[in-house]
């Protein structure tokens, strides 16, 4: 049994899913691995699960730039839905921005448990792995 | 029995012959003349009641029986139709033939008392009395006027020594001693001014004068005048003292007094005069050649020449010359004069004045030196400078003024500071000049704005200074108006400026930070495929990893041809500007894209006016509209048919161009300033890159333009452009 369910990867870069969800095979990370394309369809699937009364990803891998909704406007809402039990979520924003404003609006997020630069690699994936102990 | 006294008419004098009963039996031609009568109204006739004399002193004696060869004269004052007149009369009895007659005589003596009233009220009037001493008998006679100015009793009667007594002890007795002694010896007469002390201890100034009376060489009367001239006297005693100090003033003034008798060429000078130009009296033959001697050799000509018109009546003697004294200074003497004429104008003497005026003189070149300094300083300024009197009247205006303002000196002259004061700022700095105007303040400094005579306002940094008469109150202000304009411009072009590099510096970190994070998204796919690549043994794993592998190489080198795109508008667009007509632009675009249009079939209304030309870089334009067309079909909406409306109009130099469509819309209120970031991309469409509108707002940012939108989400979408009308 693996120490996570499942985690989410939200971001329209194929390439970056793809690289992901290898490494993250590589490290048996968890269970399943759920993909939205933009904030949109990530706000929307989550909303879902709730209504169908299941768990959400215990960790999601969002990325800002995005087109429809971006990562911003998703934590916006998806802080807004109600009853979320939040402890049971948590929240890494992956992005190439080395842009300071993005790093610190990250902050302003409680949800945001920590910022990650683009790729994510194996070794990182272990980082949260070992965290969650 | 009839008598014949017809003799008796022409006796040279006014006689009549009256019976007992006071009937004219007779008169002479005297009488008739005298009395302005006929003989025939007066024969026959009854004296006293002709004559009216019935109440008189004569009437009574008429009336009374006279004495035989008795004679009675007298002189009474008949008062007849309100006048008085006086008569000398005589009245004897003779007997003719038996028979009593009256002898009358008849004189008017009228006029003669009348002489004699007016005599003895002259006296008393010139206060002028009389007095005589019979030498022999040593009787003194003193007038009733000679005893009131000694203040005696009407009944006095001095003796001589008393007389002279009366005369103020000390030189005024002593002297008046002298001369009478002198005119009895010598028979010389006197007439002199001295003090009596009268009854009453008051001194009275007198005019006394005397002389002898001789019988054959000896002396027997003195008889002569006393006159009260006290008050006369008294005055011209202050006279003469006022005089004295006026002479004493002249003198302590330095002022000189010169006289010039025209008719001798003769000219007196006071000592005064010799003190002012240094110079001993007894070194010239007279002042004629003392005063051409001193004066300074330039000023001669013109000097006699004034002096010349003075005599001839033609101008005033008022005048400044120079002279030189003997130690070689020159001083300034301010000359003034007036001519005395006789009754056909004919010049008698010139009086005039001289007097130093060489401290004033002295102090009137170094003002007009220090007024030539600020004349110079003022017109040379290159800050705006004015005189401007107290009711706001520029009453001088220097050149740099005028530049400022735009007007010439003539026009400006004619107006006040506030009519070209900018509206706004008209109160300001009024209460300061209140306290300029009351000396509460000696100047004061503010910023305001003028209105150029073009209309636009004049920034200046105004500095007003009261200048004051010699009574200390304030007469006009001097204006210092330094034109701050240009700088005020530059300022806020120097602000324009900043604000656009700091937008363009913000401009540049967003497009740094887009191209870090652009490069590393495809460089980080890049190296996590290529890692993958090497480990990898599946061979269909491998293709599909070779596969993104291109993918991600295309995307970075569009996102560096982009990036290069982005570059090229912020470097090259100033010097590619021409005026480029808006409507072909928009034609031609249509036309490239032709065949997607075509597609969608839309409803496409350009109204721009040919004429309207833009001053722009003609490929930018032909990528904004290009960009709009493409969004605006890329985002239609998929219920209703595709309208786009271009429209241009003109609006303060700018041309304004609204590009409008009915499409997909935007939710501004969400993506708010983000809709012209770099990739950002707001529909979920294959093409969209979020790269257009960056690209777009950067070219018409470069070419001085804006651009702004407005948009309503399945509504449709407003761009409103502006650009540089050419």
């Amino acid at each position: 049994m693996k120490k996570i369910n499942s985690a989410c990867i939200i971001d329209d870069d194929d390439i970056f899913i793809y690289g992901t969800r290898r490494f993250m095979e590589e490290v048996s990370f968890c269970e399943d691995i759920i993909v939205f394309k933009n904030g949109k369809e990530a706000i929307d699937g989550m909303q879902n699960y709730l209504a169908e009364g299941k768990n959400l990803p215990e960790i999601i891998f969002l990325d800002i730039n995005m087109p429809i909704m971006n990562g911003w406007d998703f934590l916006e809402e998806f802080t807004k839905i109600p009853n979320l039990n939040k402890d049971k979520v948590q929240l890494y924003i992956v992005s190439s921005s080395v842009d300071p404003f993005d790093l610190q609006r990250a902050k302003q997020f409680e949800l945001v448990y920590k910022y990650i630069l683009k790729p994510i690699l194996p070794k990182q994936l272990n980082e949260i792995l070992e965290a969650i102990d | 029995m009839d008598t014949n006294f017809s003799i008796l008419t022409k006796i040279p004098l006014a006689i009549a012959i009256l019976d007992q009963e006071n009937i004219f039996i007779e008169c002479s031609d005297q009488w008739t003349e005298q009395f302005n009568k006929k003989r025939s109204d007066l024969i026959g006739y009854n004296f006293l009641q002709v004559f009216s004399w019935d109440s008189s002193e004569l009437a009574t004696i008429l009336n009374t029986k006279l004495k035989r060869e008795a004679l009675i004269s007298g002189s009474e004052q008949i008062v007849k139709n309100k006048k008085k007149l006086w008569f000398d009369w005589k009245v004897q009895s003779l007997t003719h033939n038996k028979v009593k007659y009256k002898y009358l005589t008849l004189k008017d003596v009228t006029r003669a008392k009348k002489l004699d009233d007016l005599i003895e009220k002259t006296g008393k009037v010139a206060r002028i009395g009389y007095w005589e001493v019979e030498l022999e008998s040593k009787t003194v006679i003193w007038s009733d006027i000679t005893k009131e100015i000694h203040e005696t009793a009407k009944d006095y009667k001095p003796t001589l020594e008393e007389g002279i007594n009366f005369y103020k002890e000390g030189e005024h007795r002593d002297h008046i001693s002298k001369l009478v002694n002198s005119a009895i010896t010598t028979g010389e007469p006197w007439d002199t001014e001295l003090i009596i002390v009268t009854v009453n201890g008051k001194e009275v100034w007198v005019r006394a004068k005397g002389e002898v009376e001789r019988i054959n060489g000896e002396p027997v009367r003195i008889f002569g005048t006393f006159q009260d001239i006290n008050e006369k006297k008294r005055a011209e005693l202050k006279f003469n003292e006022t005089s004295e100090r006026l002479a004493l003033a002249t003198k302590e003034a330095k002022i000189g007094i010169w006289q010039y008798n025209v008719a001798e060429n003769e000219l007196i000078w006071d000592d005064n005069m010799f003190t002012l130009y240094g110079i001993k009296r007894e070194d010239f033959s007279g002042a004629i050649d003392a005063w051409e001697k001193s004066i300074h050799p330039d000023d001669k000509e013109r000097g006699k020449k004034e002096l010349e018109m003075a005599i001839g009546g033609e101008q005033e003697f008022d005048t400044t010359f120079r002279i030189i004294k003997p130690n070689g200074n020159i001083f300034h003497i301010k000359a003034f004069a007036t001519v005395k004429r006789d009754n056909e104008g004919n010049p008698l003497t010139m009086l005039g004045t001289n007097w130093d005026v060489t401290d004033l003189k002295t102090t009137q070149l170094q003002l007009q030196r220090s007024e030539e300094s600020f004349v110079g300083a003022f017109e040379n300024s290159s800050i705006g400078m004015a005189l401007v009197g107290l009711d706001g009247r520029w009453m001088q205006v220097n050149t740099s003024l005028c530049e400022s303002l735009g007007y010439s000196k003539e026009e400006l002259l004619k107006l006040s500071f506030k009519e070209i004061t900018h509206t706004e700022d008209l109160e300001k700095g009024m209460d300061e000049m209140y306290d300029l105007i009351k000396g509460k303040k000696e100047s004061f400094q503010l910023n305001k704005r003028y209105i150029h005579k073009k209309g636009h306002a004049i920034h200046a940094f105004l500095t007003v200074t009261r200048v004051g008469n010699i009574d200390g109150k304030t007469s006009h202000f001097i204006a210092q108006v330094a034109d701050l304009t240009q700088m005020v411009i530059n300022k806020e072009k120097l602000r324009d400026v900043l604000k656009l590099t700091r937008e363009q510096n913000q401009s540049l970190l967003n497009f740094a930070h887009i191209v870090s994070h652009n490069l590393r998204s495809h460089s980080g796919n890049i190296t996590m495929l290529s890692d993958f690549l090497r480990k990898e043994k599946a061979s269909k794993e491998i293709v599909e990893l070779t596969t993104m592998l291109k993918s991600a190489s295309v995307g970075l080198a569009e996102t560096i041809s982009h990036l290069n795109d982005v570059v090229q508008v912020r470097t090259t667009t100033e010097e590619k500007m021409t005026p480029t007509g808006l409507e072909k632009c928009i034609l031609g675009t249509i036309r490239n894209i032709e065949a997607q249009i075509n597609e969608l079939n839309p409803l496409l209304k350009i109204n721009v006016k040919k004429e309207h030309l833009v001053n722009v870089v003609p490929a930018y334009l032909d990528s904004i509209f290009l960009n709009l067309f493409t969004n605006a079909l890329k985002y239609c909406s998929n219920k209703r048919r595709l309208e786009i409306e271009v429209t241009s109009k003109i609006i303060n130099n700018e041309i304004v161009v609204k590009f409008k469509d009915n499409g997909l819309g935007l939710d501004l209120g969400r993506y708010g300033n983000r809709v012209f970031g770099m990739f950002k991309t707001f529909h979920n469409h294959k093409d969209a890159k979020g790269i257009g509108l960056f690209i777009t707002k950067n070219q018409i940012e470069a070419m001085r333009g804006k651009i702004e939108i407005e948009s309503v989400v399945d509504v449709g979408t407003l761009f409103t452009m502006r650009f540089e009308k050419a």
